[in-house]
């Protein structure tokens, strides 16, 4: 630990993700802290009596709550004057939380989250499986006429039937006036439409994620193209991950497939927002997989490679799978397949 | 995480809503003598943000700015790309890429002559940004705890919360009476679905079958005299509402003092906060929930019970 004689771990009910990286409880209050001592000792303070009473059931560690977070957190801190306390989430926490003496120790749990376990990866995989038959759900669903609100409340429902905790999902449909996906609204589905989608399904705490692209009837000849692009890029992507090459490169291989084709203009921010990421307990975990982002790739990543962005060909396309990185390589966990799905409209 | 249709529907909230809400914020901003207020905005903590612009992000953060003299700015951490999306569903007109969020807001305040801005809960700030905003050249002075005067409470604000508790109300009801036999993963489908195809944008459930306290589901097969507890949100508003199976419960034991109650604040800057009873004032929009012996041969087991409520003029009622 870093020369810290305390680790405190904290979320709140957006970012879970540090807490649950210690003890892996889906709180519901809007706080949770969990204090880890040299020793090995744990204690933990939530803000809802509903996790104070679902965790001492289920712990033997010393648990609190404290309706007012902020002086709950003071008192609770007290146990440890004098010690040298680093806080995980710290930048996330509300400032006055915040102990003026307590470092940040953010940068130092995020690396370490980085490698997944056997048992980390195993659950990945399941969430990936999920997404997997989530998607299959989405394109036996959808139909013309149906708003895109609906559609989405029909494959949460699904997610959440078997065992989804939480789905990060969002949507696009349209043709070449589509610049990328959002919530759903109640734009109702049409014939020739691209209908992008991100689904991630959430398992155990960890998110898996697949991103597809369907067609409403027939793809055109464009659609056809474009697609060919975004499955070219992310098999680049695919065949060059292993352990030891930089992240950056992982963006490149995929960004060259579109310089390549006349469509480099469409690999910077105006057009997209990353080729990819970590997933793990929370869905965007660092790194970001961009050409300026310097890392460098390990056994036990698990990340996705998807290079979704706009085209003038058919609008914005998605396309990318979860990717376990191996000895010599790297390993899909879903096994949908790599194609551009159409239904008849 | 926030997936169901967010939308602007100018029926429930007509434009001059936002306006009055505006009105009401720059009169105090005249009293505190800043030029601008800054709100700040995530996906969990919108509350104030979509009050004053119906913006409600569905990832990131974002600053809302409210000048004294012209329309709302939004610097905000999402992509450029969904910008016009924005547009479409909230007030603002003017969206901005947050960058760091201290460096943009710097440069808008040396643009405008601005040396000094109020910014609504300040200590509330995440650490990160609270610390570099106080590191820049501008004198802050927060402006703290309105939420719970009538500033950020008005009819509109109310007539939305009674709708969705409203069809909290009616989907629970409905539902309960049909989970017992089904799996905690079955029956949060069922109202995932219905719910979310009912224009919802957001959905939490609990479950117990009254050994505990509600928890998130775990595969457990629902028994008799189970109890769910519900956190939706609707048009950017959060209720609660938790219901047992086939348990007569009375409105009555959530108005009463009730010191085992588990009171929750649905007006702060989170969807909803445990807070004590004595922090309820008029105009507090907030939840009750008890707890019951489910029946007098049950044992331990519970039954859990609870509405969204108003405290108004005339002392708490059940929104």
């Amino acid at each position: 630990m870093s020369g810290w004689d305390v680790l405190l771990l904290y979320g709140h009910s957006w970012r879970k993700d540090y807490f649950r990286s210690l003890v892996n409880f889906n709180f519901f209050g809007s706080h949770a802290a969990v204090a880890l001592r040299r020793t090995g000792e744990l204690s933990i303070l939530v803000a809802h009596p509903w996790d104070e009473a679902v965790l001492r059931k289920a712990l033997d560690v010393n648990v609190r709550c404290a309706p007012e977070f902020e002086s709950g957190l003071r008192e609770w801190n007290s146990q440890f004057s004098n010690a040298r306390v680093a806080i995980a989430g710290m930048e996330l926490m509300e400032a006055r939380f915040v102990d003026p003496q307590a470092v940040s120790a953010t940068r130092s749990v995020e690396t370490l989250r980085r490698i997944k376990t056997t048992e980390e990866i195993e659950i990945l995989r399941q969430a990936s499986l999920l997404a997997d038959i989530g998607y299959q759900y989405f394109v036996d669903t959808i139909r013309v006429g149906m708003a895109e609100y609906e559609l989405v409340a029909e494959v949460e429902g699904f997610l959440k039937e078997r065992g989804a905790e939480d789905n990060f999902m969002l949507i696009g449909s349209g043709g070449t006036e589509v610049f990328g996906m959002r919530p759903p609204t109640a734009r109702r589905f049409q014939a020739g439409d691209n209908v992008t989608t991100e689904l991630s399904p959430q398992v155990n705490g960890y998110y898996a994620q697949i991103c597809r692209t369907l067609v409403l009837g027939e793809p055109s000849e464009n659609q056809t193209r474009s697609f060919s692009i975004f499955r070219e890029a992310q098999q680049a992507a695919e065949d060059f991950l292993k352990p030891g090459v930089n992240i950056r490169d992982v963006a490149r291989v995929q960004n060259d497939v579109f310089r390549r084709e006349g469509y480099g203009e469409y690999t910077g921010s105006k057009y997209t927002r990353v080729r990819g990421h970590n997933l793990g307990l929370h869905p965007d975990e660092n790194p970001y997989v961009l050409e300026d982002v310097d890392c460098v790739v390990d056994k036990g990543m698990v990340l996705i490679a998807h290079p979704n962005t706009y085209l003038p060909l058919s609008g914005y396309m998605v396309f990318g799978d979860t990717l376990v990185v191996t000895d010599g390589g790297c390993a899909r966990l879903g096994q949908t397949e790599k194609k551009l799905f159409f239904k008849e409209a | 995480m926030k997936r169901g249709l967010i939308t602007w529907d100018m029926t429930e909230i007509p434009p001059s809503v936002f306006e009055q809400r505006l009105e009401g914020v720059r009169r105090m901003m005249a009293e505190r003598n800043v030029p601008a207020l800054v709100v700040y905005s995530d996906l969990w903590r919108s509350n104030a943000a979509r009050f004053l612009s119906n913006f409600m992000p569905y990832f990131n953060r974002a600053f809302l700015i409210v000048p004294s003299d012209r329309p709302v700015t939004l610097l905000c951490g999402l992509s450029p790309r969904v910008y016009g999306w924005i547009r479409s569903v909230t007030t603002i007109e003017d969206v901005r890429p947050a960058g760091n969020f201290s460096r943009p807001l710097f440069e808008l305040a040396a643009e405008r002559g601005w040396t000094r801005i109020g910014i609504l809960d300040f200590p509330k700030f995440p650490w990160d940004l609270n610390r570099s905003l106080q590191s820049g050249p501008l004198e802050i002075i927060t402006v703290g705890a309105v939420y719970d005067r009538a500033l950020f409470i008005d009819d509109n604000e109310l007539s939305i919360r009674r709708k969705a508790a409203h069809m909290a109300r009616e989907i629970l009801d409905a539902e309960i009476a049909l989970g017992v036999g089904r799996t905690d993963y079955e029956f949060v489908g069922r109202l995932e679905r219905r719910f979310r195809g009912g224009g919802a944008e957001d959905l939490i459930t609990l479950l117990t079958n009254g050994a505990g306290a509600p928890a998130t589901a775990n595969g457990q097969r629902l028994e008799e005299n189970y109890s769910a507890s519900l956190a939706l949100e609707y048009r950017g508003h959060w209720v609660r509402i938790t219901r047992p199976h086939g348990v007569e419960c009375s409105p009555e034991w959530l108005l009463a003092d009730d010191a085992s109650a588990c009171v929750e604040n649905l007006a702060g800057s989170y969807p909803y906060e445990y807070i004590s009873r004595s922090a309820l004032q008029t105009g507090s929009i907030f939840a009750v929930h008890v707890s019951r012996p489910a029946s007098q041969n049950s044992g331990a087991k519970q039954v859990f019970y609870g509405d969204t409520c108003w405290y108004g003029s005339s002392g708490p009622e059940i929104l």
